[in-house]
């Protein structure tokens, strides 16, 4: 067991246990990232520890805003201009964090210590193909020289990450699917041979499918090379597939450090215990899901007390009266809670209350489809000139208060679907009737039937931040959404407050532009503004996989909420099966523009036909490291 | 590999870098603007009272003092016929700055209308209009203006009519790129399934993102008037001869630029300042713009 004499005075600085007494590879202590700027400083991360040693996973684990990423770019030397680290980051025998930058390349960055980023497109340079992208480093770090020769070695490291094609080296990365390029990514990070590996995110712009594969192939290539790895991630499911120890952070500090597997059996920290809940399951339907009130706070607006103790529903005073130190509650276990022994019995309550499958009731007698589309087909004009099927016969209806799920991964045409259905896009052959209205050419409809379907039929988009007009007050976007329909409306401004009371947000914010909102409640803007018309139907194109799950928890609930108290109909389409396990009761599975599968949604995800269906599932994270086993490539 | 993901590290989180950044160069950068308002504004302020201020009648020729150097008297000393240069430079003002004005704001109105037409509606109008700014692009700008103001009767008016057209595709395919980054917004979008009428889109929702960009190319559009206006009366295809003008004056006194040269020199400063500082004011108000709404 290994401490840090000096996180007593770093007050929630971490010390970290290993189990067996392998000497730690990296050590950091009491790591603080402030941003200078003259107003003061501003922190960022405070005082964060960690270990890790030669074949260990370490799982860094936030929500954003908690400075996980920022963290392992201190690690690396890599901080944006105008914040600076001080603390240590022991490597060997040496302080990393007092290296020039010269050093930082020459002897750490690639060859020590690697990094792969979360996204595959842009962290490949575009204009050079993968042999110049992974041959630069091979020169580099790997002394290898000679044109043929980095082209044999460029071509070994791709078939070590999964690529066989040999004229990959060739293709640049505009040519390659993302889950391709990240493979090249991780390629190129491990052409120095590091001993420490830190994936930031690494799966986050992937499909599940393809998240999965790259999470095994990363964890084959950490045992064939006994390498070090730091996993940063969002998804507590990841970690505990992945990881051998956690450290979950919040707001710059960590609030609870253990092995996975201790996390996973039960949390120690009500942050950890709200995140586990905040993640619907796939496995079964919880009735509301535990979402955390608010958001994260920025770490100066918490100094001096516990970090979380603006969300947490144990607070009391001693939580305000400095900041509680990380303290070791069992051998190996730390946790930051001052109230935990208050708190553990109700929070175990709280999980087994989850445990529990409340399904939808099935007695819902038939209704008449409100919004239904049949044979929908949607031919674009692809790159190369030829015809691409973005939507092959694809029938669905929604009737009103029914919600109805459409589950696909990106280029499954669900969102094209969506498209077709609100008149953004013309289908090019099929039907479509909303509310008894043949819908055929959106243009010729009279104007009195255009102006019915406008407000039977609404969506929500999935981008929090650009589907609300950066210029306009929220008041002004909502009393635009008011009057549209009713030119004659009296007294707008009680209208506004009402819709924004609807979503749970407070008069005042009318009055702010959408910059100085977060995301989860520029999404419940995007809901109001959509209920403003009085629809009978709501489309939610990935209206929630956007936002951190605390506050996707929020707005899953806002929305089951909403529809029993407005009889409204929902098309919930996302790529993730959890999701509309809690909110659908009937699921459409789309693979490449087709239905392959539909049905009742627990019936559907409990006993799958389809074979992409099964696929699907089996893809969807689980915390559990046998989800990562039998991906079926060469990664197993 | 290392090299490159750091170029990466920093693209990736502009947000994180960007306060800072801008707070260390805010001041240098505020005082270029600012100083390029106070240039703009006494240039303004010369077009409105600038005869009245004047220390002598611009027209006024005094044969006995032809190209005088500075004096008590003459500050900036006379020209070629004996007037005084400082008069004439500060009558210039209008000249110099009344015609770019109706050229940038010409272009402007028919640029965003045609631009954002364009733009929004796609398919055949948006064919159509890029079309005519193709074959307006190919012409070449100068010799059009020197052939049609020679055949239709040189004059300031109908040069700056001219170049109005010939500027507006300049804005139109600036307006109309600026339009075609926002209409695929999730924002635009909803406001067409709430059913919002096309027109109110485009000018309430769609037009002020866009004008950062438009109203900034209003003011290099300004800028490039200056030299145009002032090559066409320099080639006496401008105003009439004796009106103190910049262009002019400078093609009126270029004989005395080893003897006088403060008469021709004093006009090519100004030209030179005025469309410097449009340039400037242009930059920093752009910048001021698109920072409005945050995440713009």
């Amino acid at each position: 067991m290994t401490q840090h004499s000096d996180s007593h005075s770093e007050g929630t600085g971490m010390r970290t246990t290993a189990q067996d007494t392998r000497q730690p590879l990296l050590s950091v202590s009491g790591l603080r990232v402030e941003r200078q700027g003259p107003g003061g400083s501003r922190t960022v991360v405070s005082g964060v520890g960690l270990e890790v040693a030669a074949g260990e996973t370490v799982g860094v684990v936030g929500e954003s805003g908690s400075g996980k990423s920022i963290t392992m770019r201190a690690v690396l030397g890599l901080l944006p201009r105008g914040l600076a680290a001080t603390g240590e980051v022991r490597y060997g025998d040496r302080d990393l964090l007092g290296l020039s930058e010269r050093a930082w390349r020459r002897t750490v960055r690639g060859t020590e210590i690697s990094m792969i980023m979360q996204d595959p497109f842009t962290m490949l340079n575009p204009i050079a193909t993968c042999g110049d992208i992974i041959g630069a480093s091979l020169r580099r770090h790997g002394g290898v020289t000679g044109r043929r020769a980095l082209r044999e070695e460029s071509v070994r490291r791709l078939r070590e990450v999964g690529i066989d094609d040999a004229t990959v080296v060739d293709r640049y990365p505009f040519q390659m699917s993302g889950g391709m390029r990240q493979r090249v990514g991780i390629a190129a990070a491990l052409a120095g041979d590091p001993r420490i590996l830190i994936a930031d995110e690494p799966t986050t712009a992937l499909d599940v499918t393809t998240q999965r594969e790259i999470l095994s192939l990363i964890k084959r290539i950490q045992a064939d090379r006994g390498m070090a790895l730091i996993l940063i991630t969002h998804d507590l499911r990841v970690a505990f597939a992945m990881c051998d120890r956690l450290h979950v952070l919040y707001a710059g500090s960590v609030v609870e450090s253990a092995r996975a597997a201790d996390i996973d059996a039960e949390p120690l920290h009500p942050y950890t215990n709200a995140l586990l809940l905040a993640e619907p399951p796939v496995d079964r339907r919880v009735g509301e899901l535990v979402s955390i009130p608010g958001s994260v706070p920025a770490p100066d607006e918490v100094a001096g007390g516990c970090v979380f103790v603006s969300r947490c529903p144990w607070a009391t005073d001693v939580c305000q009266d400095g900041t509680p130190p990380l303290l070791e509650v069992t051998p190996g276990r730390w946790s930051a809670c001052a109230r935990l022994t208050a708190a553990r019995t109700e929070m175990t309550r709280l999980r087994e209350r989850a445990g529990q499958d409340l399904p939808f009731s099935d007695d819902t007698p038939e209704k008449e489809p409100v919004l239904s589309g049949v044979g929908i087909s949607k031919v674009f004009t692809g790159a190369g000139g030829g015809p691409v099927h973005a939507l092959d016969d694809v029938s669905v209806t929604v009737a009103q208060h029914e919600s109805v799920g459409i589950v696909g991964e990106s280029g499954s045409g669900k969102s094209t679907l969506a498209r077709v259905l609100v008149g953004l896009e013309k289908p090019t052959t099929g039907t479509i009737a909303i509310d008894g209205i043949p819908v055929t050419d959106w243009g010729r409809l009279s104007r009195s039937d255009l102006r019915r379907i406008r407000r039977t039929v609404q969506i929500v988009f999935q981008d929090p931040y650009s589907s609300l007009n950066p210029l306009r007050s929220v008041g002004w976007t909502l009393a635009e959404a008011i009057t549209t329909h009713r030119p004659d409306a009296k007294n707008v401004g009680a209208e506004v407050e009402r819709l924004l009371d609807e979503v749970g947000l407070a008069s005042a914010y009318a009055q702010k532009r959408p910059a100085a909102l977060s995301g989860g409640m520029r999404q419940r803007v995007a809901i109001a503004r959509a209920l403003a018309t009085r629809p009978k139907i709501l489309i939610c194109d990935e209206s929630v996989s956007a936002l951190d799950v605390s506050v996707q928890a929020q707005i899953l609930n806002l929305l089951v909420r909403l529809r029993d108290e407005h009889d409204l109909g929902y098309l919930f389409i996302t790529h993730d099966l959890a999701v509309v396990r809690q909110v659908t009761e009937r699921l459409y599975v789309m693979h490449r523009g087709r239905v392959v599968e539909s049905g009742a949604t627990a019936q559907v995800i409990d006993n799958p036909r389809a074979p992409y269906t099964i696929q699907l599932l089996a893809s969807a994270p689980r915390a559990e490291s046998a989800w990562l086993e039998g991906t079926g490539r060469r990664d197993d | 590999m290392t090299t490159s993901y750091e170029r990466d590290t920093r693209a990736a989180r502009p947000r994180d870098n960007e306060s800072a950044g801008k707070r260390r160069r805010r001041l240098p950068r505020w005082s270029v603007m600012g100083l390029s308002l106070v240039v703009i504004g006494v240039v303004v302020f010369l077009t409105v009272v600038g005869t009245a201020i004047a220390p002598h009648d611009p027209a006024a020729q005094d044969l006995s003092r032809i190209a005088d150097g500075p004096s008590a008297q003459h500050w900036l000393g006379t020209d070629v016929l004996g007037r005084d240069t400082l008069s004439r430079v500060v009558a210039g003002a209008r000249s110099a700055f009344v015609g770019p004005l109706v050229i940038a704001a010409g272009s402007f109105l028919l640029g965003n209308l045609l631009g954002l037409w364009a733009g929004y509606r796609g398919g055949r109008v948006d064919g159509l209009v890029m079309r005519w700014v193709d074959v307006m692009w190919s012409i070449p700008a100068l010799l059009v203006l020197i052939v049609l103001a020679g055949s239709l009767g040189a004059g300031y008016w109908t040069t700056v009519a001219i170049l109005v057209v010939l500027t507006a595709p300049f804005d139109t395919r600036v307006v109309r790129g600026a339009t075609l980054e926002q209409v695929p917004r999730p924002y635009v979008e909803s406001a067409k399934v709430l059913g919002v009428p096309d027109r109110r889109i485009v000018l309430r929702h769609i037009w002020p993102n866009v004008l950062p960009v438009s109203i900034a190319n209003a003011f290099l559009v300004f800028a490039s008037s200056v030299g145009v206006l002032a090559a066409m009366s320099f080639l006496g295809l401008g105003v009439p001869p004796g009106t103190p003008d910049w262009g002019l004056m400078l093609a009126e006194n270029q004989a005395l630029l080893f003897t006088q040269p403060l008469a021709a020199l004093a006009p090519g400063v100004m030209i030179v300042v005025i469309a410097t500082a449009m340039n400037l004011a242009g930059d920093g108000i752009y910048e001021r713009l698109s920072a409005r709404g945050g995440t713009a």
